[in-house]
C-alpha cells in the first residue's frame, strides 16, 4: 500500500526534478562558467535529442543524420520568416517544424525498411544528401555556404504591445518553456501504448510483429517524432542566433548529437541535455586554458571511447540505475531468490498450477466467416502448401483442414518439415505455392502481423520474450496487439489505460499463475516460468487459432503434466495446432494427428488410427523393423 | 569381466557428466559418453533427445555448463571449436555447412589448412569421384548429396581422429544413401573412430559398433548394435511410437 | 549540353574519383564483411594516410618511399586499434561498434588537428606525376592518369590476396559462414586483425595517394566516408567486386553529373542509392550475407 502512494507521488518527480533544474539553471550555472546563452544552446540541443533518444534510446534505431531535420526546419523557418513569407515567428516555426517531419515521413520510409548497420548508414547518407541540397541547388534560397543572416526573435502578443523576445534570459525562458513542454510530452508518448511498442521492438523486433503490430509504421512513427523536435529545435536557433548556418546540415551535427547522448545517457530523455552540457562546457572553458585550446574534443572523444567501451549507460543513466538499484534492489534480489526456490522445487509449484480449474475467456470473438457452404467448423486450413529452398522442397504440397475447437498436432521424424509449415501457418515464412485459410479467410502473403490481427497467434519453440520488461508489460504489449489494431498513434494516453486490455492481461497473469510474478522482469524468471508466459503471450492476443510449437520442449515430467492441461484448458476456448515430439503427450492431447514425413503428408486422422499406421512407425524408427524377423 | 588394464586405459573421448544449455533451456542432463579408438558409436533417439546438442558440446560450438570432456584423457570443454578440431575431433554438422562461394577444390583446401597431417586431393578424390569431376563448381551449386560428400571429405582430409558425423542421411535419395553408408562403412572397416547420429536407425546400426539412447536430455539406454537388433522393442522405448 | 571533351574529361575525372572510392569501399567492405563491424573511423584514417604523407614527404624528398613507410605507419596503428579496442566489440550490438568507431575517428581527427592545426595543407604532385599528358583528343593531368594505374594495380593485388591465398580463402569463407570456419580449425581472430589492418592499409593508401590532388585538412575524410557508405550500399555488403564496381560507379555518377550541373553531382548519388534501396535492397552484387 505504502509502495502505491509513494509511487503516485513518485510519478511526476521526474519533471518536477526537470523544472527545478530549468529554473535554478540560470541562477546557478554561471558561476560555473555557463553564461545565459550557452545554457540556451544546451536547452537547444537538449531538444533535438528528446526526439532522437525516443528514436535511439527507446526504440534502438542509431540515426546519424538527425542534422537533416534539424537543417530542414531550420532553413524553411528561416527563409519563411526573411523572404516575408510569414511574418509570424510562431507560424513559421510550425511551419519548418512540419517540413522537417515531412522529410523525416520520407526518408524514414526507406529507412526503417533496414535494420542495424544498413539503417545507420542510409540515414548518414540522406543526411549528407541534404546538405548538398541545401549547399548548392537550393543556394538561391539557403544562401548556400553562406547561410540566411537576420532571422527575427519571436515576439509575444499583438500590435503595438508585442514584446520582442531579446537575447540573454527572456530568450532563456522562452526555450526552458519549450524543453519543459517538449520534456512533457515526451514522457508522454515514451508511456504510451505507442511508446511502450517501440520499446518492445528494441527488445525483440520480430515477436512484436508476431503480436499483430505494425513493426515497420510504429518505427516510421518513432522516425517522424525524431525529425519534429528536430525541425523545431532547428527553427529556434535561427531564431535565437539571427543567423542559420548552413553547418545546421553537417555530419558534424549529426554525430555531435550521439556523443551528447551517450555522454548523457541514452533511453532517459534529459540525457542528451546533460549531454550537450558537457560538450558546449568543454569546449567554451578549456579553450580558456592554453594548453587545452585544441585538445578539447580530443578529451571528449577519449572520454567517449571509454564510455562506450565500459557500460554505457551515460551519466543520466548511472543516476537513474543508482535511484532505482537503491529502490528496487529488494524486490529484485526477492524476485531472483523466488527464482531459484522454484527451479531448486519446480514441481511443487507447477502442481499447484495443474490443480485449480480455470475458465479461459477469450473476449475477441472470432471472425465472421466468409464462406459457409458447410465448411464452416473448418478453422484453418492448408491448401497444397509447398515451400522449396533451391533444390530442396522443405514442404511438398501439403493440404490439411483443422476443425473448430479441437486440439490438432502435426507430428513427424526431423526434417519433416514440421517447423515450416508452422511458419507457413501464420505467414512468417511465404510459401512457395498454396494457401493457407483462417476461417475461410486467406491470410497467405498478408505478413505475419496482420495474420495475428486475423486471430492467429503462435508460441514459440524457443523463448521470444521481451527480456527486460515486466511479466506485465510482456502480456500487455500482446493484449495491445489486436485490441488497437495494427496501428494507432495514441500518444497521449498512459500505455495500461485500456481497460479490457488489463483485464486481459490480469486474466492470463492468473491462468498462468503468475499473479506474484507480475513484476518481474521476464529474464529473471525460472525456465518454466518463462515457458509459461511464451504460451500466455500468444493467448493473450485472444487468438482464434493457437499454434504452439513444442511447448514442452526441456520441461520436468511435472511441468509437461501442467502444461498439457493448461493446453486443455485453452482448447476450450480456442482452436489448438501444436507440433511436439513427446509423443506420450501427443496421443493424449490431441483429436487429430497430422502426420509429415520428408516435406510430404504421410498420415491424416484420429490419434488411434495413426498409432496403430505402420507407415508412420516406420518413419519414426527409421526403418528398425527391417531387422525384426518378418 | 573387467581387467585392470581396462580399468586404466583412457578412452579416446569421454564426455563426463555434462550439462548443457540452449538459450535458456536446459537440454543435456548429465549426459556422460565414452568412445574408444577405432569404434563406431551411434546416438539414437528422438527429435529435440539432446543428440545434436550433444555433439555441439564436444566440438565446443556450445560450451557446456557443467561437466567435462576428455579427449586422451586431457580436458577440451570450455576450448574454441578452432582449438578442439586441431586436436582431432571434427563435426560434420547436421546443414552440412558448406561454402557456397568457394568451390568444392577451395572447400577442401580450406578444410586441410590447419591439419597436420592432411590428406592429399587425390586421396579424397578416389574415395569420392563424384568431388573430382565437379571440383571447379562452387559449393552452392551442388546436389545435396554433393554436399554431404564434401562435408564428409572435409573432416577427412583434416585426417581427424574422431568424426562427429550429425544426420550424414537426412533429406537425401535412398540410391544416394546407399553410397554414403558404404563410405561410412568403409571407413568403420579401416578404424576410424566416429560417433554418428542418425534418425535413419538400420542405416546407423549397420556400421555402428555401440549405441547410447538419449530421451529428453538423459542417456537412457547404452548397448551394442547387436543389442539392438535382438530387441527392437528396446529401442521403441527411447525411439518410437508408444505401441 | 557539355562539349564532348568535357565529357571525356570527366569520364578520365570519374575512373580517378572512382577508383580511389572503390579503393576506400574495399577496405570498409572486406573489414564490414569479415569482422561484422562497420567501421566508422574509416574517414579519419583516410585524413590519418593523407597527413602521412604529408609529413613522410619532408623528411624523404621520395613519394616512392613515403608510401612504402606511409604503409608501414598505417598497418601499425590497424593493428594497434584492433588490438586494444575493435577486439572488445566483436560480440557487442552493431550499435556499440559504430559508436566506438565514430569515438576512434573524433580522436585521430582530433590528434591531427592538434599536431597541424585545422589549416589546408599542401602535398606536391611527385617529380614523375607533374604536368599533363597528351591523350590525342584531351590533355589530362599526367599524375591523375598514374593515379588511376596505381589504385587499378592495388586493386588487383587486393583481388590476389583475397582470391588467390590461403588468407583469402579464409576471409571468403569467414565472411560466409564464421562459426564453420572455426569448426575447420581455424582460428578467426588472427585473420580479424589481419584484414583489419588491410583494410586501414587500404584507405590509408587511398589518402596518400589522393592528397596531391585536393587540399589536406583534418575534416577531409568525413565526406569520403559518407560516399563509401554509399558505394557499399550499391555494392552489396562485404562484396568486394561489389565495392570496387560500385565505386566507378559513384565516382562516374559525381564527375558527369557535374558535367551538366556541378551542383547537383552528389545529390545524384544519393537519390541514386534511395532508387536501388526500394528498386533492389540487398544491392547490386549483395546477397543476404551476415548483416
Amino acid at each position: 500500500m505504502k509502495a502505491v502512494r509513494s509511487g503516485e507521488a513518485r510519478k511526476y518527480l521526474p519533471e518536477l526534478s526537470v523544472l527545478v533544474l530549468l529554473l535554478a539553471a540560470p541562477v546557478a550555472l554561471p558561476h560555473l562558467g555557463f553564461s545565459t546563452d550557452l545554457l540556451t544552446r544546451v536547452l537547444n540541443w537538449g531538444l533535438i535529442g528528446l526526439g532522437f533518444d525516443i528514436l535511439f534510446g527507446l526504440t534502438g534505431l542509431l540515426s546519424f543524420g538527425q542534422a537533416a531535420f534539424f537543417g530542414v526546419g531550420g532553413f524553411v523557418t528561416a527563409y519563411l520568416l526573411v523572404s516575408g513569407t510569414l511574418s509570424s515567428v510562431w507560424l513559421a516555426l510550425a511551419a519548418g517544424t512540419v517540413a522537417a517531419g515531412l522529410f523525416g515521413l520520407v526518408v524514414g520510409w526507406l529507412a526503417v525498411r533496414r535494420i542495424g548497420i544498413y539503417f545507420t548508414m542510409i540515414t548518414l547518407a540522406f543526411g549528407q544528401m541534404a546538405y548538398f541540397i541545401e549547399n548548392s541547388p537550393l543556394s538561391n534560397y539557403t544562401g548556400g555556404e553562406n547561410g540566411i543572416p537576420g532571422v527575427p526573435v519571436p515576439t509575444l502578443g499583438f500590435g503595438e504591445h508585442a514584446i520582442r523576445i531579446s537575447a540573454g534570459l527572456p530568450m532563456y525562458a522562452l526555450f526552458a518553456v519549450i524543453f519543459f513542454a517538449g520534456y512533457v510530452l515526451a514522457r508522454r508518448i515514451v508511456h504510451s501504448p505507442v511508446g511502450a511498442i517501440l520499446r518492445a521492438i528494441k527488445e525483440n523486433t520480430g515477436r512484436v510483429a508476431m503480436l499483430g503490430h505494425n513493426v515497420a509504421a510504429y518505427k516510421l512513427t518513432a522516425f517522424v517524432i525524431a525529425a519534429l523536435y528536430a525541425g523545431l529545435a532547428g527553427g529556434l536557433l535561427g531564431s535565437f542566433q539571427s543567423y542559420m548556418p548552413p553547418d545546421a546540415f553537417s555530419l558534424e551535427t549529426s554525430g555531435q548529437l550521439v556523443v551528447q547522448t551517450i555522454v548523457g545517457g541514452a533511453g532517459t530523455l534529459i540525457g542528451p541535455l546533460i549531454g550537450a552540457a558537457v560538450w558546449m562546457w568543454l569546449r567554451d572553458n578549456l579553450q580558456l586554458i592554453p594548453a587545452f585550446a585544441t585538445l578539447w574534443k580530443l578529451v571528449l572523444g577519449i572520454a567517449f571511447i571509454v564510455l562506450v567501451i565500459g557500460l554505457r549507460r551515460g551519466i543520466c543513466g548511472e543516476i537513474a540505475h543508482w535511484w532505482t538499484e537503491r529502490r528496487d534492489t529488494a524486490a529484485l534480489r526477492a524476485a531472483e531468490a523466488a527464482t531459484l526456490a522454484i527451479e531448486a522445487s519446480g514441481d511443487a509449484v507447477t502442481i499447484t498450477l495443474a490443480s485449480h480449474a480455470r475458465d479461459i475467456v477469450l473476449p475477441l470473438p472470432a471472425p465472421k466467416r466468409s464462406e459457409s457452404r458447410g465448411e464452416s467448423e473448418i478453422a484453418l486450413e492448408a491448401r497444397s502448401l509447398a515451400r522449396h529452398y533451391g533444390g530442396l522442397k522443405a514442404v511438398d504440397g501439403v493440404s490439411f483442414k483443422v476443425r473448430c475447437g479441437t486440439i490438432h498436432a502435426v507430428i513427424g521424424p526431423n526434417g519433416a518439415g514440421k517447423s515450416t509449415l508452422f511458419k507457413m501457418l501464420l505467414d512468417e515464412v511465404s510459401p512457395t505455392s498454396g494457401d493457407v485459410l483462417l476461417f475461410g479467410t486467406r491470410i497467405t502473403g498478408s505478413g505475419v502481423s496482420q495474420a495475428a490481427q486475423l486471430g492467429i497467434a503462435k508460441s514459440n519453440q524457443l523463448n521470444q520474450l521481451f527480456p527486460n520488461l515486466s511479466v506485465r508489460e510482456n502480456l500487455r504489449i500482446a493484449a495491445l496487439g489486436r485490441r488497437r489494431g495494427p496501428m494507432r498513434i495514441d500518444l497521449l494516453r498512459s500505455a495500461d489505460s485500456l481497460p479490457d486490455a488489463e483485464q486481459q492481461v490480469d486474466s492470463v497473469l492468473a491462468l498462468l499463475d503468475l499473479i506474484e510474478r507480475a513484476e518481474t522482469p521476464a529474464h529473471i524468471l525460472a525456465y518454466g516460468e518463462k515457458r509459461r508466459l511464451e504460451i500466455g503471450m500468444a493467448l493473450a492476443t485472444s487468438p482464434n487459432v493457437l499454434l504452439l510449437d513444442e511447448p514442452l520442449a526441456g520441461m520436468s515430467p511435472s511441468e509437461r503434466a501442467a502444461t498439457c492441461a493448461l493446453i486443455r484448458d485453452i482448447a476450450r476456448a480456442c482452436t489448438i495446432v501444436i507440433v511436439e515430439h513427446d509423443l506420450n503427450a501427443i496421443f493424449g492431447l490431441a483429436e487429430q494427428i497430422t502426420v509429415l514425413y520428408e516435406g510430404r503428408l504421410l498420415a491424416d486422422g484420429p490419434p488411434d488410427e495413426i498409432r496403430r499406421n505402420r507407415q508412420v512407425q516406420d518413419a519414426y524408427l527409421g526403418g528398425l523393423h527391417a531387422h525384426e524377423p518378418a | 569381466m573387467l581387467t585392470l588394464e581396462d580399468c586404466t586405459r583412457m578412452s579416446l573421448l569421454e564426455v563426463d557428466r555434462i550439462n548443457t544449455l540452449y538459450g535458456d533451456s536446459h537440454v543435456l542432463f548429465d549426459v556422460s559418453i565414452r568412445v574408444e579408438e577405432g569404434e563406431v558409436v551411434a546416438l539414437l533417439g528422438r527429435n529435440g533427445a539432446g543428440k545434436t546438442t550433444t555433439l555441439r558440446s564436444i566440438m565446443g560450438v556450445l560450451a557446456p555448463q557443467s561437466g567435462q570432456i576428455r579427449l586422451d584423457g586431457k580436458p577440451i570443454a570450455g576450448l574454441p571449436p578452432s582449438a578442439i578440431a586441431n586436436l582431432g575431433v571434427q563435426l560434420v554438422p547436421e546443414e552440412r555447412a558448406i561454402f557456397g562461394g568457394l568451390t568444392v577444390e577451395e572447400n577442401l583446401r580450406i578444410a586441410a589448412l590447419t591439419a597436420p597431417n592432411a590428406w592429399s586431393f587425390e586421396r579424397i578424390y578416389a574415395m569420392f569421384p563424384r568431388l573430382k569431376e565437379r571440383r571447379r563448381s562452387l559449393g552452392r551449386t551442388l546436389s545435396g548429396g554433393e554436399q554431404q560428400m564434401l562435408a564428409i571429405a572435409r573432416a577427412l582430409i583434416r585426417d581427424a581422429r574422431i568424426i562427429l558425423l550429425d544426420e550424414p542421411f537426412e533429406g537425401l535419395a535412398p540410391l544416394i544413401v546407399r553410397d554414403l553408408v558404404t563410405v561410412a562403412r568403409n571407413l568403420a572397416a579401416e578404424g576410424r573412430t566416429m560417433i554418428v547420429v542418425e534418425q535413419n536407425v538400420t542405416a546407423a546400426l549397420s556400421f555402428a559398433h555401440r549405441v547410447y539412447g538419449l530421451n529428453n536430455g538423459h542417456v537412457v539406454f547404452e548397448g551394442t548394435s547387436a543389442d539392438l537388433d535382438a530387441n527392437p522393442d528396446l529401442a521403441r522405448d527411447f525411439l518410437g511410437i508408444a505401441a | 549540353m557539355p562539349s564532348w571533351p568535357a565529357l571525356i574529361s570527366q569520364a578520365f575525372n570519374g575512373l580517378a574519383l572512382g577508383s580511389l572510392l572503390a579503393l576506400v569501399s574495399s577496405g570498409l567492405t572486406i573489414i564490414l564483411g569479415t569482422l561484422g563491424v562497420l567501421n566508422f573511423a574509416h574517414g579519419a584514417l583516410f585524413a590519418v594516410g593523407a597527413y602521412a604523407a604529408f609529413v613522410m614527404l619532408q623528411y624523404t624528398h621520395s613519394f616512392v618511399l613515403t608510401v612504402v613507410v606511409g604503409c608501414g605507419f598505417m598497418l601499425a596503428l590497424g593493428v594497434l586499434l584492433e588490438r586494444t579496442i575493435i577486439r572488445l566489440f566483436y560480440n557487442r550490438p552493431h550499435e556499440d561498434q559504430i559508436l566506438v568507431t565514430y569515438g576512434i575517428g573524433i580522436v585521430l581527427v582530433e590528434c591531427v588537428r592538434a599536431i597541424f592545426g585545422g589549416n589546408a595543407q599542401r602535398v606536391p604532385t611527385p617529380s614523375w606525376g607533374q604536368g599533363a599528358t597528351q591523350l590525342g583528343f584531351l590533355i589530362y593531368p599526367t599524375y591523375r592518369l598514374q593515379l588511376i594505374a596505381i589504385v587499378a594495380m592495388l586493386l588487383l593485388s587486393l583481388y590476389l590476396v583475397l582470391y588467390r591465398t590461403s588468407m583469402g580463402l579464409v576471409v571468403r569463407a569467414g565472411i560466409e559462414n564464421p562459426g564453420m570456419v572455426g569448426i575447420l580449425g581455424i582460428n578467426l581472430r588472427r585473420t580479424f586483425l589481419l584484414v583489419f589492418a588491410i583494410g586501414v592499409v587500404a584507405v590509408g593508401l587511398a589518402g596518400m595517394l589522393y592528397a596531391p590532388v585536393v587540399a589536406v585538412t583534418p575534416d577531409m575524410g568525413a565526406n569520403f566516408m559518407a560516399q563509401s557508405f554509399v558505394v557499399i550500399v550499391l555494392g552489396g555488403l562485404g562484396s568486394f567486386p561489389g565495392a570496387v564496381i560500385g565505386g566507378l560507379i559513384a565516382g562516374e555518377i559525381i564527375s558527369l553529373t557535374s558535367a551538366f550541373n556541378s551542383s547537383y553531382s552528389e545529390v545524384m548519388l544519393y537519390a541514386l542509392m534511395a532508387l536501388l534501396l526500394v528498386l533492389r535492397p540487398q544491392g547490386l552484387f549483395g546477397s543476404e550475407g551476415r548483416v
